[in-house]
């Protein structure tokens, strides 16, 4: 039908967000190219803030008319949305944090703001993505942006080397999913997910051999996409070579996204076999719980430690997702959020200690921030917490509300191995405030420069949103419980 | 909101306005931590007044989350203990703390917040919010103003507790899941119509997982072990709320929502746990009779002394329950007390080793008194309080069972051998001349924090009846709610007609 | 259907996607284990094109041209990293690129 060849307003107003932060990445590298080195300082990084802020509102106004657009290829509803403020949140913090970082090391460049955009724009296309294709092309639009940001500082050997092995473990797990998406095209006849979800349901559906194919090996590279047990090997090693505000991004916004993919994929298509797949997230549930949590134990180094902590945590968001119900959707939404503030946060310090080379990233190095910046350790601190599990944070609410789901469902055995795990995480994170706070201020303290503005600004807004989910989550609970409901069960 | 809700704000706000106050201005943070903390303790008061004592309002309406607080017999005087003690841990902490004086008082009073919380919330979540949120402050009370071995203290407190506790938030996540309510007198009143029953196996795990979490915080033998390394490398205010306050929430907790959510199960193990709370009161003083450091005597007498509250819970009967609610407000003020002395010795002699004392009584007479009089408390002296307590648990643990109360009673003998033996050695004998140097009287500031305890103990041991109906009237409650409840909640399997029929074949 | 089954496309695309990742896991030049994924990718194309077919469908066919383009894109951002790390260490080893750790 020629009509649709033109698709309505409103269906163009759906995508608003994305078309926003595309054209920004967009004008921000063609302002570089005409400014060249007489630019202002800092002005391409405010000009990609205007545009996350615009593409913020832009994503809530949408709200406002749900549904789907381009032929049904996207689908505008309460989760998109979700996960939609939550990626752009994570690029506003990025950008927050990463002026001075870049500016540091000599990098402050166009062409960084621009690749946040598209990263972010790719996540938005996965998030409200309802065709494959969309997965498929929202996916690689982030992930390809994502290995140029850790590969940002040319002249860095472990930045190259962490650009190189997320390139290529990222790229492995891709065509995973890409053949995943093969054999449910295959089984199906089809690539839309509406369409793909009814065939699934009717009674003379797929072969199940195929759909089972299918779910393995999307299981497969979902698995390394948000660093799950026993897909996880790499994310060490690119957390900890990145440069720290690509670290802090792409351990919240990539990840954020490839959940959202995944438990649309998983909760609807796969419903009908969940019984197959649910012990296999059961096991990565807790190999990643367990994993994370005691390589976490012996680290020295922050960012690593911090990277098998985001391991951890994937285990903790794979518990709810093994519970395969509506609760269990809700609560990994809403851990997704939390986890995303305090990760951001608790990398926005390290950016900020880090120093020129990022001379100062082992735990020691925090020694006697209690004394030399209060406010940074406080924010730290409830970070900290929040990642601990301590009551009053996001992340203590995120992380009952994932073992109250589980529990509904039935998972005795795993809520009480997490709870367990959780108790053995506080060590490592009490580790860092044992040295923030109770030790001498060492060379990285002594010298620091004072908060700049826009790390203030990360660092803050990101201890209130986690203090504001933990005390009152009221809003964004019904908000997560609703979208976890529309979601076509 | 009534009072009580705004009430148990209070310290929050003291410790966010604590916190807008520069940190340059030691003396105005003190002067400010005292005359909050005083103003709540004022407030405090207020709740003997009257009604209404109770908030319930919504706090998380998804999920049926409250803010549900309220005060009987059992939490008033452990709230009225808590903020006395606060003022108290500050007045003590003037000279002694010098650094990060800010962040200390911020803490303390967080704490206080924490604490109250955890006496007076009445909606399981908000309990368990209440309850870890004072394990931070404390942590970093630990941690940060301790003594030379305060990190492994503090993390091995903070491990301990955390690691006991996770247990019980599944176990409130599952209790919920089954009443669909958080509401702690609803729940009570789903039991007791029968409208909620838990099996055998259900109401075991699920004791125990509280039981577990409680017991560590006691702390019950053999889970006392963070015990003494916490309050030797505390700092005095530190092992004051330590011992005066937390300790009570193990307690407190056991008797609030163990023994009335799972009576039955309470009733099935309190054979062990009475024999373990025996085995604490004589291993706690035969540990502190040998242990050369004043401190590490008072954390382990500490251990003794709370395995009579343990007994006395586990008697099941009114007057366990009198003795050993009355035995916590007791342990925290003379044990507080003892604690506050000890960091008087020092804070003048900086050392906490028995042998570099002797004869402090020649240049420090008052503080010599003022030690005795503490030191025959918690001895258990007649007309001071720890006798009504010990006496009352003694006589419940007889009328469960007569050994129990015979074991425990050596418990009291051997009290008075190290109490007496290390308060002769400390302040008997010759007089080094370093200790002549070093031991000035009380100064007056070290008088006002003291003397409210010394006029708690006199009180408390010659009018028991100003705190004792309050507390009989709440342990009669619950003592009724132990056994209401165990009819509905004890399920015996009919015995299957397929096994019984095939049993009848074998027989046959 | 005529000819050539479905099934031996499909078990040709399945031999060469394991030879793909066969080559990734076992290969230590990284342009090898690079073009392995490639043969991966293709390997899933092969599939869409016969799954296409089978159905007598486009959309395999779409989906082929995009894995096509992004493969491409791919491509670029990957051979300029490997260039950047060569640069800075003058191997393409991936066993010597292990300076991160602890």
């Amino acid at each position: 039908m020629p009509a649709n060849l033109f698709p309505a307003p409103v269906e163009i107003f759906r995508f608003l967000p994305e078309i926003i932060l595309a054209l920004g990445g967009t004008l921000i590298m063609v302002l570089e190219a005409l400014t060249g080195d007489r630019q202002p300082k800092n002005a391409l990084g405010h000009v990609s803030l205007a545009a996350l802020f615009a593409a913020l509102v832009a994503a809530v106004a949408v709200h406002g008319s749900p549904g789907p657009a381009f032929s049904s290829m996207l689908l505008v509803d309460g989760f998109a949305t979700f996960f939609r403020v939550v990626v752009i949140a994570v690029g506003i913090l990025t950008v927050f944090s990463s002026y001075r970082y870049l500016s540091r090391e000599g990098a402050n460049t166009g062409e960084y703001y621009a690749l946040v955009l598209f990263s972010v724009a790719g996540q938005g296309v996965m998030v409200t993505a309802n065709e494959l294709i969309m997965i498929f092309i929202g996916l690689e639009i982030s992930s390809i942006a994502t290995y140029v940001m850790a590969g940002l500082l040319r002249d860095d050997a472990r930045a190259n080397e962490s650009a190189l092995k997320y390139f290529l473990l990222g790229s492995f797990a891709t065509a995973f999913l890409l053949y995943g998406i093969a054999f449910l095209y295959g089984a199906t006849g089809t690539t839309n997910l509406t369409a793909i979800r009814e065939t699934v349901l009717r009674a003379d559906g797929p072969s199940p051999l195929l759909l089972g194919l299918a779910a393995a090996l999307m299981l497969v590279g979902f698995g390394f996409k948000i660093s799950s047990a026993p897909f996880q090997m790499w994310a060490p090693d690119v957390y900890q070579g990145a440069p720290t505000p690509v670290t802090a991004f792409m351990s919240a916004g990539p990840k954020a996204a490839a959940f959202a993919i995944f438990l649309r994929v998983f909760v609807t298509i796969f419903e009908p076999i969940g019984d197959r797949w649910e012990p296999i997230i059961w096991v990565f549930a807790l190999a990643s719980m367990t994993i994370g949590n005691f390589a976490a134990l012996t680290q020295s180094n922050v960012k690593r430690m911090l990277a098998y902590s985001s391991i951890a945590h994937a285990g903790y968001v794979l518990v709810a997702l093994c519970a395969r119900s509506d609760i269990g959707t809700a609560a990994a939404m809403f851990y997704l959020a939390a986890y995303a503030l305090m990760n951001v946060g608790a990398f926005a310090v390290v950016a900020y200690i880090c120093g020129k080379g990022e001379k100062y990233v082992g735990i020691d190095d925090l020694a006697g921030l209690g004394s030399r910046r209060p406010a940074v350790a406080a924010a730290l601190t409830i970070f900290l917490c929040s990642l601990i599990g301590v009551p009053l944070t996001g992340g203590f609410f995120g992380k009952f509300y994932i073992f109250k789901a589980a529990l509904e469902s039935k998972l005795i055995w795993l809520t009480v191995l997490g709870l367990l795990n959780s108790a053995v995480a506080a060590y490592y994170y009490l580790r860092m405030l044992v040295v923030m706070y109770m030790r001498e201020p060492g060379e990285a303290t002594e010298n620091l420069e004072p908060l700049p503005a826009g790390l203030r600004t990360a660092l803050f807004t990101s201890a209130a949103g986690v203090l504001l989910l933990g005390i009152f989550p009221s809003r964004i609970l019904e908000f997560a419980v609703q979208s976890a409901k529309l979601f076509g069960r | 909101m009534s009072f009580l809700g705004w009430f148990l704000l209070t310290p929050l706000a003291a410790f966010l306005l604590l916190l807008l106050l520069p940190r340059e201005q030691e003396k105005t943070i003190r002067v400010a931590a005292l005359a909050l903390s005083l103003a709540i303790f004022g407030l405090s008061l207020g709740l003997l007044a009257g009604e209404p004592r109770e908030t319930d309002l919504a706090w998380i309406p998804e999920l049926n989350i409250r803010y549900h607080v309220a005060v009987d017999g059992l939490s008033i005087w452990l709230i009225l203990l808590t903020t006395l003690l606060t003022p108290i841990s500050i007045l003590i902490s003037w000279k002694y703390i010098d650094r990060r004086v800010k962040e200390f008082h911020a803490f303390l009073l967080l704490l206080e917040f924490g604490v109250l919380g955890v006496f007076a919330a009445m909606d399981l979540f908000l309990f368990y919010v209440y309850w870890e949120v004072g394990l931070v402050p404390m942590y970093f009370l630990i941690g940060i103003w301790g003594h030379d071995r305060r990190i492994y203290a503090a993390v091995k407190f903070f491990l301990y507790t955390m690691a006991a506790s996770v247990l019980m938030l599944a176990s409130i996540i599952y209790v919920y899941q089954r009443a669909g309510t958080f509401d702690y007198p609803a729940i009570l009143a789903m039991l007791a119509s029968g409208k909620l029953t838990f099996t055998s196996l259900e109401q075991t795990l699920l004791f125990l997982a509280f039981f577990v979490a409680f017991a560590v915080k006691v702390p019950l033998f053999p889970l006392h072990t963070w015990l003494p390394d916490a309050h030797v490398e505390a700092p005095t205010a530190g092992s004051v709320m330590l011992a005066s306050v937390l300790l009570k929430l193990g307690t407190y907790g056991i008797l609030r929502f163990c023994l009335p959510m799972f009576p039955t199960a309470a009733r099935e193990n309190a054979g062990w746990i009475a024999v373990l709370a025996i085995v604490g009161i004589v291993y706690g003083a035969l540990v502190a009779m040998v242990q050369p450091n004043v401190k590490k005597l008072v954390a382990y007498s500490s251990v003794s002394h709370l395995g009579f509250v343990i007994l006395g819970i586990f008697s099941f009967n009114q007057q366990g329950f009198d003795g050993a609610v009355y035995q916590m407000l007791n342990h925290g003020v003379s044990t507080g007390a003892l604690f506050m002395l000890v960091g008087y010795l020092y804070e003048r002699r900086h050392s906490l080793e028995i042998q570099d004392y002797g004869g402090v009584s020649t240049p420090a007479p008052w503080l010599s008194t003022v030690f005795l009089i503490t030191t025959l408390a918690s001895i258990g002296l007649p007309t001071l309080n720890n006798f009504v307590g010990e006496f009352l648990v003694l006589q419940g643990a007889a009328q469960a069972d007569f050994r129990w109360a015979v074991f425990a009673a050596t418990g009291v003998i051997l009290s008075a051998c190290y109490m007496l033996w290390m308060y002769q050695r400390t302040f008997y004998g010759e007089t080094p001349e370093k200790v002549t140097h070093q031991m000035t009287d009380l100064n007056g500031r070290e008088w006002a924090a003291i003397l409210p305890l010394l006029a708690l103990m006199v009180w408390m041991g010659t009018a028991a009846e100003t705190f004792l109906p309050r507390i009989s009237a709440a342990n009669r409650l619950i003592l009724q709610q132990t056994t209401v409840n165990v009819p509905f909640n004890v399920q015996t399997p009919a015995p299957r007609p397929d096994v019984a029929a095939k049993e009848i074949a074998d027989a046959r | 259907m005529q000819g050539v089954p479905l099934s031996w496309y499909l078990i040709l695309s399945a031999i060469l996607f394991a030879l793909g990742v066969a080559g990734f896991l076992f290969r230590r030049s990284i342009i090898t284990v690079f073009m392995s994924i490639e043969l991966m990718l293709n390997a899933v194309n092969l599939s869409f094109v016969a799954f296409s077919y089978q159905f007598k469908q486009v959309d395999g066919h779409l989906f082929t041209f995009f894995v096509m383009v992004v493969a491409a894109a791919e491509a670029a951002v990957g051979l300029a990293i490997i260039l950047t790390v060569f640069r800075n260490r003058a191997t393409l080893n991936i066993d010597e690129i292990n300076s991160l750790k602890y």
